[in-house]
């Protein structure tokens, strides 16, 4: 036991998990037990040192410390268990349903995000010269507690729902509103998000399918002004005057609001230009502990130097 | 822009101080009240030249590498004569804090002065705890590696100056600690996750590291004097290399400098 809690091993230990570290950042494959190893190691050999070693234990600021930053792995770990990261992009005016793009989860992590509804309706972004975005301003609407409740989000500033974050992103564009109508059946109203603007400027234009269509077709924006100008600060913006192009075996239909293509499987119709914002959405639950858990190890680690030091004045060290 | 002519004006009062600290070690004098004074010019002069610049730019001195190696140089000065005036014991010291600091002036007169973009996720208080809290532990393992420096040096009375160069690193450590955990709140804010393992959490985090195995191997194993400077040194190193290598390198989006 007294092996254990020996304090050779807690320098080995760390050594070892910055090994691991290194192993992991070099992103050589099954990193994690290079990792999890040291870390379980160093908490075996945490517990050893309280049970075995009476001066830890009376050194009550080094042993909140120590157990603070045990808790904290802990944390960490559970936190990787339940965690959920994703990414959505909404139009104008569409509700959040609970669908991602695409996420990543901890295998423990409870999905509730179909009870985090939100609407987006709409944003301005700020740029600085050469397409420096600063600032987004981001209209959202969902339902409280309260009832119909509204707010601005941001890249820093979430809407905290369901215990989900969400986040704008510098991923945002125009989209293109279609009313569907299939030969048989109702019409559905939807966008087609093109690709991120200013990044894509030159590349405005993605191939889609209409719902239950057989036909896949490309559509087209053609802006004839730079939006966003360079070379001053500037805003995100509609385009005053634009045309958009469907391309269908091989022919090319400029459309502007209101006018229709007519397709193999039934008529596109186009209603007018909007746009996108892509959302990262985030859930942890242990944020708040983690947060308590790492200020009290940092505090009870000035304490424990804070008493050690005070004991013997710093000028007490003769000058040479 | 009077910001430049401070800061030369700074540099000058710096590598006085330096050199004359070094020429004092060599030639066993003590002119100490003149290196604090020319130390505490440099000061406030390389502080008048932050502020001109921080006035004309729109904002402090976190983008570019220029900024950021300036606003370095300022930070350990300052905090290397905060301890030179308060502790005797540390006066040798400056002799070989004197060469790491040249070395960054010498980095800083050849970088480009430009202006660069002060990104949205910037515009955040912690911003300025964060960088406050890097440059006290960064400052303070600087004062461990000059008294490390009079250590190896064979300067007298190595055991004290041993205890000495440990409660900066101790300091040091603490305010690392500081550092990742107002970084980690930081990163919630700006990119919606605490901690992704990008190059400079990376690097940040075997800095931490280090620095713990320095603080318990100087326990565990009773290391001498000269063993407890070379760590020390060790520390100092790859904290410099985390500072000012790797957020220049980097592609991640944790840049610091973007």
């Amino acid at each position: 036991m007294s092996a254990l809690a020996s304090l050779k091993l807690t320098a080995a230990a760390l050594l070892a998990l910055a090994a691991g570290v290194i192993w992991a950042y070099v992103e050589r494959p099954h990193s994690l037990p290079a990792l999890v190893a040291p870390m379980a190691l160093l908490a075996l050999n945490l517990a050893a040192a309280i049970v075995v070693n009476p001066k830890f234990r009376r050194q009550l600021p080094l042993l909140v410390f120590h157990v603070a930053l045990l808790i904290l792995v802990l944390l960490a770990a559970a936190g990787r268990l339940t965690y959920l990261n994703g990414r959505v992009e909404l139009a104008v005016g569409e509700v959040f349903t609970g669908e991602l793009l695409d996420a990543q989860a901890g295998p423990f992590h409870r999905n509730s995000l179909a009870r985090a509804a939100f609407v987006n309706e709409g944003f301005e972004i700020d740029y600085a010269p050469k397409w420096k975005r600063t600032e987004t301003r981001n209209l959202v609407r969902w339902r409280g507690p309260r009832g119909e409740e509204t707010g601005i989000i941001g890249d820093q500033t979430p809407l905290v729902l369901e215990g989900y974050r969400f986040y704008t992103t510098s991923n945002k564009g125009f989209a293109p509103v279609f009313v569907w109508q299939p030969l048989a059946g109702p019409a559905q109203r939807g966008s087609v998000h093109l690709p991120p603007y200013p990044v894509l400027q030159f590349a405005q234009a993605v191939q889609w399918t209409p719902p239950g269509a057989s036909e896949t077709v490309t559509v087209k924006l053609a802006l004839d002004e730079e939006l966003i100008d360079y070379e001053r600060a500037s805003r995100f913006r509609l385009p005053p005057s634009h045309d958009v192009e469907v391309v269908h075996g091989g022919k090319s239909q400029a459309l502007r609001p209101g006018a229709s293509v007519e397709l193999a499987g039934g008529r596109l119709r186009y209603e007018g230009l909007t746009t996108w914002m892509g959302y990262v959405v985030y859930s942890d639950w242990t944020l708040p502990w983690l947060l308590a858990a790492a200020t009290l190890a940092a505090a009870a680690l000035g304490w424990h130097f804070w008493r050690r030091f005070a004991m013997r004045p710093w000028q007490e060290a003769p000058a040479c | 822009m009077l910001a430049l002519p401070l800061l030369w004006s700074a540099l000058l009062a710096y590598v006085a101080a330096g050199s004359t600290a070094i020429i004092a070690v060599a030639l066993e004098r003590r002119p100490e009240r003149w290196i604090l004074l020319l130390l505490l010019l440099g000061v406030s002069l390389h502080g008048a030249s932050l502020a001109a610049r921080w006035i004309h730019v729109g904002h402090g001195p976190f983008i570019t590498l220029f900024e950021i190696l300036s606003s370095n140089v300022f930070s350990l000065t300052l905090v290397f004569s905060l301890a030179y005036w308060r502790i005797p014991a540390v006066r040798p010291a400056a002799a070989f804090v004197a060469p790491v600091l040249f070395i960054m002036m010498g980095w800083l007169l050849v970088t480009s002065p430009g202006e660069g973009h002060f990104p949205p996720t910037y515009r955040t208080l912690w911003l300025y705890v964060h960088v406050a809290l890097g440059k006290i532990f960064l400052g303070a393992v600087l004062v461990a590696v000059g008294l490390s420096g009079m250590i190896l040096a064979r300067l007298p009375r190595g055991e004290a100056l041993e205890e000495l160069a440990f409660r900066f690193m101790a300091i040091g450590f603490v305010f690392e600690t500081l550092m990742l955990v107002s970084g980690a709140i930081w990163a919630q804010d700006a990119w919606g996750r605490y901690w992704a393992w990008d190059p400079l959490e990376t690097w940040a985090f075997l800095t931490w590291l280090s620095a713990a195995a320095f603080l318990h191997a100087r326990v565990a194993f009773r290391l001498s004097p000269r063993a407890s400077a070379l760590m020390i040194l060790g520390v100092f190193a790859l904290a410099f290399l985390t500072f000012f290598g790797v957020p220049f390198v980097s592609t991640a989006p944790h840049k610091g400098a973007v």
